[in-house]
């Protein structure tokens, strides 16, 4: 489980822009509802697409759950909740990454 | 060692924090360099002032928009045509310049009577033009005149002129960056919302972060545009003042530079609920990424597949041709700041070349979590590099090539190393598909010219050696 965790992180980080925005509070928005929606589609279910920000998620985790499937093929053949399970290890990895443990001096400024 | 110190740096060692080289298994909650923080004094950096980022990256692209710089005639000179961004407009923003050109008597006595006849005498001599955007500068802030008191007087006395002021003198921040951000908070507080768009289309975005250097905007809306999309605003290459104003009636802002942009884009959607999805727009693998998002937010897939589908076709071959000549090839990118992350995996996917030194001189912290993330391990990343350590970089990594400005640029030429200016390209567009086959050919043009070798050789006398060479390097 934690190699295939750290493979996806690996993949977001040389990949994924949405991980790096500029406050924390907007990572860590990305964070969950990108990966929600990721999971939602590699368990072949439709992610919700009821707001504008719900669409904008939904078409990053389109993209990313595509990426996924071709480059790591062991997603295939797992189940539903094999692949919900390591989606909720990638957040937990990204979110340490990208918020809790960031050096970025700036995540925390109340202002854009 | 992953934080370095280099040697040329021995008396300035807070320049370690700068400095960083990635090792195997690390990640950026181990080391991140110390970036947008002040220059050290003994350094000899290569960064703009803050009012250049306003004017020069921003304000200036905007094609119907006479630009006063109220200061002296350098910052207005200075800040005019070293950027290449045309415009479907006959290109008015290149051809002129404006300044209130003030002089010591100002200094002592105030300008602001000045500004005021200067604009006056603008809006007469292009009588066409109503829109402006008057910028402060070191010497206009220091004595403390008030140039935004002057635009409401002459809006007044000039009705259908619309004026905006920045107000980021070159000392307000610790590079170009602050530039951005002050003209970024500014605009959507003061004119985003103020002018309702004509919509033509279901699907409308802002596009942000892009100032069509050398065509780069005539790229991405061309591709957007056949998916059938319409781009109210496009922040800000080739773009009209009045359009940036429409920026809040978008559906989606799709960002290329968050750097210079990100600002805007973040307030946008915090203002008025508009998402903010970032892409990369160069390289054929990223720019497909990108449109295949935009295409999803809408609905759009099949239009954005036929898009990449045809762009494919029509220079997929010529980009295989120049990778079998590049494969392997060792890079430099030593520019601003963004584009550092968005090249460093285009090249090496799209190109097979490795990026083995990158500098910025006015990333943030979050753009060097980009950079590290995506960028080689053994791969040198710096923070406001000084020409010294340049050369120690070149000695430790002996590129192919390097992608800097024009300053930096000439440094390099005269170590007989191929050089294109990544900031404003040598013969771009360089953005999507046709514009990263147009960077292949500059890369290939640069590496494989005679002239760098020729360049070398001294052709005084038979035996005698190249007068300049690479420390430590001997004689040939």
């Amino acid at each position: 489980m934690k190699e295939r965790v750290e493979e996806l992180v690996t993949h977001i980080q040389e990949r994924c822009l949405w991980q790096f925005f500029s406050r924390s509070w907007d990572r860590e928005e990305n964070i969950e509802a990108i990966l929600s929606k990721t999971a939602d589609v590699l368990a072949g279910e439709a992610p919700s697409t009821e707001t504008q920000a719900d669409r904008c998620w939904a078409a990053d985790a389109k993209i990313l759950a595509s990426d996924f499937r071709s480059q790591h093929p062991w997603l295939k053949d797992a189940g539903k909740q094999e692949i919900r399970d390591v989606i909720d290890g990638v957040k937990a990895r990204m979110r340490e990454i990208a918020v809790e443990k960031s050096k970025n001096g700036e995540l925390h400024v109340t202002n854009y | 060692m992953p934080m370095n110190l280099f040697k040329c740096d021995a008396t300035i060692p807070e320049r370690e924090k700068h400095c960083y080289i990635k090792a195997p298994g690390e990640d950026t909650t181990q080391f991140l360099p110390a970036s947008n923080v002040n220059t050290i004094p003994g350094t000899l950096s290569e960064r703009g002032c803050s009012y250049c980022g306003a004017k020069l990256v921003i304000g200036g692209v905007l094609k119907d928009t006479i630009q006063m710089i109220h200061g002296p005639v350098g910052c207005a000179y200075d800040t005019w045509h070293t950027k290449r961004y045309p415009s479907d407009n006959g290109h008015f923003q290149l051809k002129y310049v404006w300044s209130t050109g003030i002089r010591e008597k100002h200094v002592v006595f105030g300008a602001e009577k000045l500004l005021k006849k200067v604009v006056h005498e603008a809006f007469d001599q292009m009588p066409e033009i109503k829109r402006m955007i008057i910028y402060t500068t070191c010497t206009t802030a220091l004595i403390g005149d008030d140039p935004k008191a002057v635009a409401e007087q002459v809006m007044q006395e000039r009705p259908g002129t619309d004026i905006f002021v920045v107000e980021c003198p070159g000392f307000a921040g610790v590079s170009q960056s602050k530039g951005h951000h002050v003209l970024n908070i500014g605009w959507i507080n003061q004119k985003v919302g103020t002018l309702e768009p004509e919509i033509k289309s279901k699907y409308t975005v802002n596009f942000i972060g892009d100032y069509n250097i050398q065509g780069d905007t005539f790229m991405v809306e061309k591709y957007l545009k056949r998916m059938g999309i319409q781009i109210l605003a496009h922040f800000t290459g080739n773009a009209t003042y009045d359009e940036l104003r429409t920026m809040h009636r978008a559906q989606l802002s799709v960002v290329n530079c968050a750097r210079s942009a990100g600002y805007i884009a973040n307030e946008l959607k915090k203002q008025y609920g508009i998402p903010r999805l970032d892409i990369d727009s160069w390289g054929f693998n990223y720019m497909a990424e990108g449109l295949r998002k935009v295409g999803a937010f809408f609905g759009l897939e099949k239009e954005a597949e036929a898009v990449i589908a045809e762009e494919t076709a029509l220079w997929k071959p010529e980009l295989d041709w120049y990778k079998e000549r590049l494969k392997g090839k060792k890079m430099c990118i030593w520019t601003g700041g963004p584009r550092l992350w968005h090249w460093t995996r285009a090249v090496e996917d799209d190109l097979g070349v490795e990026v083995v030194a990158m500098s910025s001189k006015f990333g943030h912290q979050e753009d060097f979590e980009k950079v590290i993330a995506r960028g080689r391990v053994g791969t040198v990343y710096i923070d406001d590099a000084n020409e010294l350590e340049f050369f120690e970089v070149i000695d430790m990594m002996k590129p192919d090539i390097i992608f800097t400005g024009p300053r930096v640029g000439e440094l390099v030429k005269k170590l007989h190393i191929p050089y294109i200016n990544g900031h404003a390209y040598h013969n771009g567009p360089y953005m999507g598909f046709e514009g990263f086959v147009n960077m292949a050919r500059d890369m290939y043009n640069a590496i494989y010219s005679p002239l760098w070798k020729l360049a070398g050789e001294d052709i005084r006398g038979a035996a005698k050696p190249a007068v300049i060479r690479l420390e430590g390097e001997e004689a040939v």
